[in-house]
């Protein structure tokens, strides 16, 4: 017997052993690794459409983009009174390095980025049935966050001129290998802005006229338009919306209203971001409307000196506001499930607008016309003739609170006056368009992971 | 299925076992203590077999064994002796005094050793230094009683997360808790939480199952654990029953609690002047006064705030009165074929912080009989269930603590008796009535074990051990809790992690010639673990009634994951020692793992030490004074596999666009990702003088953590922005004293004292190319302490005009930095100031015994270590927005001329509230950890109610703290994602809980 038990378990150590080994071969359930995910036509259009989601996310698109873009150029418009410090120091216009919502504005663009690169690097996977959308989707995407980034961390673009002051690294294939050194230097802002062209007239001519809610045709020339308005470029910028306002299929929303908080894509939407209860984000919702609504309370109150920029008292858009406990709220957010209109037909008519006039040009309507469309919609008193002001202020009227106003007033070269504590007294501090403190700083994350980074003026050593 | 077949082999052997037969014979005798007193329940065991018995109430006891064979006689605080049989038919023995703990019995891993004869580092505690202390974790009862080893619970909230370090930290990017080993089976000790505030999956163990918890510090002892042992083991051994005694003990305490600590806040006058002025200096007088006006009416729901009608405490309705109830029963006896534990405990702990409690019912059983005097076996089992009311991160607006922030002049309630919803911050007052998040732990841990002696020096040990973590979580947000907007919302969780080992193990154990002894382990041992997860979320709830997922018209999220590793591995170790003074023991042990890549799924690790007992030597053995004197000297690795179950791949997961399916990239591929191990030296002197009354351990040891694994931060631009990576090489250099002593040992009278102390020194030596890491506002950087605090320099505040300053730390051109200052953060630079590590770590216990008196405390103290209070922007602002402030904030700048270290009040412009060192501060205390005074009734006075024994005792939990740290606790660290509590990171933490308890312990 004794023997017997020896064997046995002899035969315990031994025997179980080996059956043991091949139990240490696990995969995981729940991810796939990176060679499959680059290998088949299906995986890289799932990847293409997990790029939109890492876009709409908080940091970018979701909203935080859109919000600090507004609270960046008010003077006093309306007013941070939220308790969150980062867009405090924003609507301050004294942004420290380490600013989270900055930070991280930087990485989810970068992540996007990747991913668009990872697309356009093996689109030979890709069923050729499906090659062109997915490649102009992709562009489409790549150029959308380059556009932000450049004109948020690159002092601001001068028509004309060389542009050489430092924009962001320019990524253009995907990182596989992570084990190499990943240090990249500034591009130029124009070597940026040049390479947000070249995608979007690539997507323009790869993608199909209609794409669902995905990018189609017309999101890439109206994001086209929007670009070269921001570059001072004209006559471009006029053909381009244009193009879209005649071509594009898209009309107004019959009321100014209807042009918000769709949880499908109006019929004005040229792009917009899909938020449903179960995926995506809406942080506009969170940061300016009520809790009952969905959002924090109020972040951002409306300030009398917005309301005095209507010249109508019948314009729905000056009566486009709510009351709560903190004051005037916005009521272009208030579905917290709805969709983040990226680029309406709207601004399509104010860019053909204002360029037709700056350029002395008609080209497919009037720039009186073209306002007047936008006043006609919102019940607001037409008017027989415009300035560049009067279409300037249109445009504040028509898309306060979507993220255009930093951008407008560096465009414009405006100055914006803050108050302020100087040597401890409350002052009205005016600030250039081209102030050091108007472009964000390089995030003090990335400075300390890429040696290869130089931080913009005024944001110390 | 082989393994299968094994196990079914192994059963039917167990049920046919043939019983060996030899000359045998029956040997009677008493077993005295020296003075001659009968000692009853004394230990006989034969040596080499499982044949054992106990002696009566007369010190009587029978027993067979064979003539060639020898009798180990054990009691106690006596000596152990042993004596052969040979042609004795009568053995009587005396036992002599034990030589203070030396022949405690050390369980080190597949075996166990005698404190005497142990070449490692190990610290031991048995039950009565953890019984009694009103705290329901078990691990922070051990917090002071180890030298080396600090215990901290993140916070105040009584399923706070543990974090043990043995001797300093050894991992950061892989785990760096211990190995926790209960009877043989390495326990689940998996954070389940949803909230992101970690829970301790060990408080499902009630501190009345343990009889002794060995803590494995040094690496000749954890080498035996392997690829798991890097952090130090902690190896829980549960109750066993003796043979011969039957008995029923019981124990009852409640206990009163509130928080150890609270902070000084404005009141509304207080608070109504600063906000005015802060105002005032932002806007100028007429605007600000007008803000501040509005602002006022706004939030003070009507009251009269002109005249201070409300000036509501927040501090004191965040916190409550804490209530525990702890009650257990114990029956345990056997006799000398079968012995038995049973046992069943309830503690009920309602918590400091509103809305926290947590209900435990615990029951355990062990059981072991001898099937013959060569095959013992038996099982272990315990099953226990623990509801947690939980509460809200710290970083949610929701939390309790966070409460501070709101303003004093806002009511809590309105005149209805419904919480104020019109509060600047959510009142989390509406989240307590309005809400619910219920987790629920059930956890079965059992093992199945047999013994099988082939020959008196062979033996074979089979254990099936089985440990299932079982948790669901439920939550409710009502419509009228705060941010709630979609008309309830639930959440409903489950996740089940399953885990087995099967240990097998072979031990050779024989003395030649009563010189050379040895002994020789060799076994295999497989671990298996699995975890699923699912999760639900759903809003539109019909009313408030309905709190269940069920009841949601919309489910809104949906989540359901598995996963699985697996550990394979061969292990060895042998002992050898020659005359009892010379000592040498080897172990390797090899792990697969399938948690690494192929090329580098297998590691092994080994260790090695030796020592020699001086005073067994003939120029000591009759010293009057040096009564026990050991060197010893260890080597050994181990490893840490402690990190995510596929960290070299690059993978890409679901992700859903629209409620269409997409993928996208989660973690980036490092196919060089391989064990981080750990080598350590060990030095160290075992002392006893006069006859053993002063004791104790003096180490040194360099410990040394190779490949040490990070997440590294990567230029956003990749991509990603940390990737899994072995950076470098750290060391923790250390020194360990331990003195135990007894003052006075008297008829009626004992007063005993331990001390323990150590230095550690934690220091980053190698990194690629010397680069920094940095990573929020910690630093990786040669030459300094881990994850060192890496923050602007406060320079105080310009006298002239009230701003913050911040030292320029610029370099100047002879490489010394430069001290001038500026008002703008952006432009100073950050230094590396302070650790979140302690260098000296210490405790000092001492128990008194005056006849039926007993007192006993512990005082613990930690030096060296700095806390950065990331919510000190907020809460010592200078009135920087509507929070209140803390009550420092009145020595504001106010008007040129002021010298003082708070900054002038300017409404939004954060003067002052950059990250710097302003609000980090170092948090040296020391704690009288617990206290307990116990009366056991004289005897006689209860021998009529049948009763044995009977103490009533106070004890107290966090009683004293002395520190200059301004914060809530010295030793509260946020539990929130982002602040984690190994950063060192306060924010809005809630202080540990004080706690008293009045109990009584019965025995029959």
């Amino acid at each position: 017997m004794k023997k017997i038990v020896y064997r046995y378990s002899i035969l315990a150590l031994l025997v179980g052993l080996s059956a043991c080994e091949r139990k240490l071969d696990i995969d995981p359930e729940q991810s796939i690794p990176a060679e499959q995910a680059l290998s088949t036509s299906q995986n890289i259009q799932s990847l293409l459409i997990g790029t939109y989601d890492q876009a709409g996310t908080d940091d970018l698109y979701g909203g935080f983009l859109q919000m600090l873009a507004d609270l960046y150029g008010f003077s006093g418009q309306a007013s941070w009174v939220g308790t969150f410090t980062q867009p405090r120091e924003v609507f301050n216009k004294r942004i420290r390095v380490d600013n989270s919502f900055v930070r991280d504005h930087w990485i989810n663009a970068y992540q996007v980025v990747n991913a668009t690169n990872l697309i356009v690097d093996h689109l030979h996977v890709v069923d050729e049935a499906e090659r062109d959308r997915v490649a102009g989707e992709a562009k489409f995407l790549r150029a959308l966050v380059y556009f932000d980034l450049v004109r948020s961390f690159g002092r601001p673009y001068v028509s004309e001129e060389a542009n050489n002051q430092p924009g962001v690294p320019l990524s253009l294939t995907g990182i596989l290998d992570y084990d190499g050194d990943l240090a990249v230097p500034r591009n130029t802002v124009d070597e940026v802005y040049t390479q947000v062209l070249a995608d979007l007239n690539d997507a323009y001519s790869l993608l199909p006229e209609s794409n669902g809610y995905y990018a189609d045709r017309y999101s890439a020339q109206a994001l086209l338009a929007r670009v070269y308005l921001q570059q001072g470029n004209y006559t471009a910028a006029r053909d381009a919306a244009n193009d879209v306002i005649q071509n594009s299929g898209r009309v107004l929303t019959p009321t100014y209203q209807e042009a918000f908080n769709n949880e499908a894509n109006s019929v004005e939407d040229l792009f917009a971001f899909q938020v449903t209860n179960q995926s995506g984000t809406n942080q506009l919702v969170v940061h300016y409307a009520t809790q009952d609504l969905g959002g924090r309370g109020g972040d951002i109150v409306v300030q009398p000196a917005y309301l005095a920029l209507f010249d109508s008292d019948t314009d729905d858009r000056s009566m486009f506001f709510y009351e709560s406990s903190r004051g005037l709220l916005s009521s272009k957010y208030t579905n917290q499930f709805g969709n983040i209109a990226m680029i309406r037909l709207a601004e399509m008519y104010l860019i053909r607008g204002e360029a037709n006039l700056r350029l002395g040009t008609a080209v497919g309507a009037t720039p009186a016309d073209d306002i007047n469309v936008l006043r006609a919609r919102a019940n607001a008193a037409l008017k027989p003739a415009v300035t560049l002001e009067d279409v300037l202020l249109e445009r504040q009227l028509e898309l306060a609170f979507e993220g255009f106003l930093i951008h407008d007033v560096k465009r414009t070269r405006e100055t914006i006056v803050i108050v302020e504590s100087v040597g401890g007294e409350s002052t009205e501090v005016p600030i250039p368009y081209n102030d050091n403190r108007l472009t964000y700083p390089i995030p003090q994350r990335e400075i300390d992971a890429n040696p290869l980074l130089e931080q913009n003026p005024g944001y110390g050593t | 299925m082989k393994l299968k077949i094994h196990y079914f082999l192994i059963i039917l052997f167990v049920c046919v076992t043939i019983f060996g037969y030899a000359q045998q014979k029956t040997i009677a005798g008493t077993v005295n203590s020296e003075g001659g007193q009968p000692l009853s329940g004394a230990s006989i065991v034969v040596k080499g077999t499982n044949i054992s018995t106990l002696t009566d109430e007369y010190g009587r006891y029978t027993i067979v064994a064979e003539l060639d064979q020898t009798l180990v006689i054990s009691y106690v605080g006596f000596q152990t002796q042993e004596v052969p049989v040979a042609n004795n038919n009568f053995i009587n023995v005396n036992l002599l005094n034990a030589a203070s703990d030396l022949d405690e019995v050390i369980v080190v891993g597949y075996g166990t050793q005698s404190k005497r004869k142990l070449t490692d580092n190990v610290a031991k505690l048995t039950s009565s230094d953890i019984s009694q202390i009103p705290s329901p974790g078990f691990q922070s009862l051990l917090s002071g009683k180890a030298a080396g080893v600090q215990v901290m619970q993140t916070n105040g909230k009584v399923e706070a997360g543990i974090s043990m370090r043995i001797r300093g930290v050894a991992s950061i990017g892989a785990g760096s808790q211990p190995l926790y080993v209960l009877d043989g089976m390495p326990l689940i000790n998996q954070n389940e939480s949803n909230n992101s505030a970690p829970q301790n999956p060990l408080l499902t163990l009630s501190p009345n199952e343990i009889a002794s918890i060995d803590i494995l510090k040094d690496a000749s002892a954890t080498a035996i654990y392997g690829s798991r042992g890097a952090n130090g083991v902690v190896v829980i051994t549960t109750k066993k029953g003796q043979s011969g005694r039957s008995s029923i003990s019981a124990n009852v305490s409640h206990g009163w609690s509130g928080p150890a600590n609270k902070r000084e806040w404005l009141n509304a006058a207080e608070y109504k002047e600063l906000l005015q002025e802060s105002l005032i200096n932002r806007y100028g007088t007429e605007s600000g006064t007008q803000r501040f006006e509005s602002f006022m009416d706004n939030y003070s729901a009507g009251t009269d705030w002109r005249n201070g009608e409300v000036d509501t405490d927040w501090q004191d309705l965040a916190f409550q009165d804490g209530y525990l109830t702890d009650a257990d029963l114990s029956m345990s006896g056997g006799n000398d074929k079968t012995t038995y534990f049973l046992s069943g405990a309830y503690n009920g702990t309602k918590g400091i912080i509103r809305g926290n409690e947590l209900e435990r019912l615990t029951s355990r059983i062990n059981v072991s009989h001898n099937f013959s005097d060569k095959f013992t076996g038996g099982a272990n089992l315990s099953f226990s269930k623990t509801s947690i009311d939980r509460i809200a991160n710290d970083n949610a607006f929701v939390t309790p603590l966070q409460a501070v922030a709101l303003s004093p002049i806002s009511p809590a309630y309105l005149p209805d008796g419904e919480p104020n919803g019109n509060t600047i911050y959510a009142n989390f007052l509406l989240q307590d009535r309005h809400a619910f998040y219920n987790t629920v732990i059930r956890r079965v841990t059992g093992k199945a074990f047999g013994e099988y002696r082939f020959l008196p020096y062979l033996k074979f040990n089979t254990d099936f051990g089985y440990d299932l973590y079982y948790q669901t979580e439920d939550s409710y947000t009502g419509r009228l809790a705060p941010f709630q907007s979609t008309n309830g919302e639930g959440y409903a969780s489950s996740v089940g992690t399953e885990s087995y080992i099967t240990s097998n193990y072979f031990t050779y154990s024989q003395n030649f010639a009563n010189i050379h002894d040895l002994e020789a382990v060799v076994g295999m041992e497989f671990n298996d673990t699995r975890r699923r997860f699912q999760s639900v979320t759903g809003i539109e709830f019909p009313t408030d009634d309905f709190q269940t997922i069920g009841s949601a018209a919309e489910i809104t999220a949906g989540n359901g994951n598995v996963s699985q590793y697996n550990f394979l591995s061969y292990f060895v170790r042998a002992t050898y020692s020659l005359k009892d003074r010379y000592l040498l023991k080897a172990s390797v042990r090899r792990d697969g793992s399938s948690r690494f890549g192929e090329s580098v799924r297998y590691g092994t690790f080994a260790a090695a030490s030796a020592g020699w007992i001086l005073s067994e030597e003939d120029f000591l053995s009759e010293s009057e004074v040096v009564s026990f004197l050991k060197l010893r000297g260890s080597w050994g690795q181990s490893g840490n596999a402690e990190i995510g179950d596929f960290a070299s791949l690059g993978l890409y997961g679901g992700i859903s666009y629209n409620q269409r399916p997409g993928i996208s990239p989660t973690q980036p591929a490092n196919s060089f990702l391989t064990w981080e191990k750990v080598n350590q030296y060990d030095i160290g002197v075992d002392f006893g003088f006069l006859n053993n009354r002063l004791s104790g351990e003096l180490d040194y040891y360099v410990k040394q953590s190779k490949d040490l694994l990070f997440d590294v931060p990567l230029p956003g631009t990749s991509g990603f922005s940390t990737i899994t990576r072995n950076i470098g090489l750290m060391e923790n250099r250390g020194v360990e004293f331990v003195l135990n002593t007894e003052n006075i040992k008297k008829e009626g009278f004992t007063w005993n004292t331990s001390i323990n102390i150590a230095r550690n020194n934690n220091e980053v030596k190698e990194l690629p190319n010397g680069a920094d890491v940095i990573s929020g506002r910690n630093i990786v950087r040669e030459g300094e302490a881990i994850n060192s605090f890496y923050v602007l320099e406060y320079a105080g505040v310009s006298p002239d005009n009230g701003d913050a300053l911040y030292y320029l730390n610029s370099k100047n051109e002879d490489g010394t930095l430069s001290k001038e200052t500026t008002n703008d953060p952006n432009r100073a630079n950050r230094i590396v100031a302070g650790s979140p590590i302690p260098v000296w770590i210490g405790g000092f216990t001492s128990a008194l015994f005056f006849k039926g008196f007993d007192f006993s405390f512990t005082f613990q103290g930690e030096w060296g270590a700095s806390i950065y209070n990331a919510g000190g922007l907020y809460q010592s602002a200078n009135g920087d927005y509507y929070d209140n402030q803390s009550r420092d904030q009145l020595r504001r700048w106010r008007q040129p001329g002021d010298i003082t270290d708070v900054p002038q009040a300017r409404f939004g412009l954060g003067n002052g509230t950059a990250h710097s060192t302003r609000y980090l501060e170092r948090t040296d205390f020391i704690r009288l950890r617990n206290v307990n005074l116990g009366y056991t009734i004289p005897q006689q006075a209860l021998q009529q109610l049948g009763i044995n024994n009977l103490r009533v005792y106070l004890a107290a939990f966090n009683l004293l703290t002395f520190t200059d740290y301004q914060g809530y606790d010295p030793e509260a660290r946020s539990d929130a994602g982002e602040t984690a509590a190994g950063n060192g990171i306060d924010f809005y933490s809630a202080p540990a809980a004080r706690t008293f308890s009045l109990g009584v312990n019965f025995n029959f």
